[in-house]
């Protein structure tokens, strides 16, 4: 079981990321939600166990890759991956490069997220 | 609201590869997220700029590009489309409603993006803008450069609109 902080400033995007995870058969224990990097920063600084993070990129206050480099820079290795509308390659290896595992482009299907996460959790 | 001959040089994209790259995207969006089956049609000849009892979400570009995408939809469809998106019953314009249909207007904006620049760090994606109201017009400034695509979902029909301009 695994506990997953999604990081997205849609709640409706949340709420399908949620679903899909349990459509794509993935086993989860408890999601914890956050709607731009700063808040999802307040999430992990909680102390909160997550095993996994899914975090948009095009995000106000805080964008999802200075969330990634936030989130590394404070010695954190929890699996990121980024699902986001942005699927330039280099925005996408901006985002690798800031340490993010992977990324999933929206929009998705159960079975993509079910490809890439499989092995993370 | 055709495609400004000079837009499309520049652009080096015609009128009609623009009409099928929102037709593609709408179609992923709608049948992967949405769960219902659109049907894009021709682009319309005269601009659409008045809508009553419609939700419209927009998404900017800048960059090497800059331009809007947007996406004007009926209540009566847009609660329709956040029902199915949320799995649970929408029946009142409230933040459910405005965030899934800022939400499309993102993802479409996402993948015209794709298409507009491969590496994706010369155009920058705004964050949604939603309006929706009785009885409310939108104006762009360059209306010639846009490009709108109907579709069709059951018995209603929604908008999807481009505008689209090179930057020097």
């Amino acid at each position: 079981m695994a506990n997953i902080l999604i990081v997205d400033d849609s709640s409706t995007m949340r709420k399908i990321i949620s679903r899909s995870l349990r459509q794509a058969g993935l086993v989860v224990d408890e999601i914890f939600e956050a709607g731009d990097g700063i808040e999802g920063l307040g999430v992990i600084a909680s102390g909160k166990s997550i095993q996994l993070i899914l975090s948009d990129i095009n995000m106000p206050n805080m964008d999802g890759l200075e969330f990634v480099k936030t989130v590394r820079g404070n010695g954190n290795t929890t699996p990121i991956v980024m699902i986001t509308t942005e699927g330039g390659e280099e925005i996408i290896a901006e985002a690798m490069s800031s340490g993010a595992n992977d990324s999933i482009k929206k929009p998705f299907t159960p079975d993509q997220l079910q490809e890439k996460l499989g092995g993370l959790i | 609201m055709s495609l400004n001959a000079d837009i499309s040089r520049m652009s080096n994209f015609t009128e009609e590869q623009l009409a099928g790259y929102v037709i593609d995207a709408a179609t992923e969006v709608f049948s992967t997220m949405v769960m219902m089956e659109v049907k894009g049609e021709f682009p319309l000849k005269e601009p659409v700029s008045r809508f009553k009892c419609s939700i419209t979400g927009m998404v900017g570009f800048a960059g090497t590009y800059s331009g809007v995408i947007s996406i004007h939809c009926p209540v009566a469809l847009a609660l329709k489309i956040t029902s199915n998106m949320l799995g649970m019953e929408c029946d009142e314009v409230n933040d459910d409603l405005n965030d899934a249909i800022g939400e499309i207007a993102n993802m479409l904006g996402g993948s015209v993006k794709q298409v507009l620049s491969k590496g994706g760090l010369d155009v920058k994606l705004s964050i949604p803008t939603v309006i929706s109201g009785e009885d409310y017009t939108v104006n762009s400034l360059s209306d010639n450069d846009c490009v709108v695509v109907p579709f069709t979902i059951e018995e209603h029909t929604l908008l999807v609109g481009l505008t689209l301009k090179k930057e020097d």
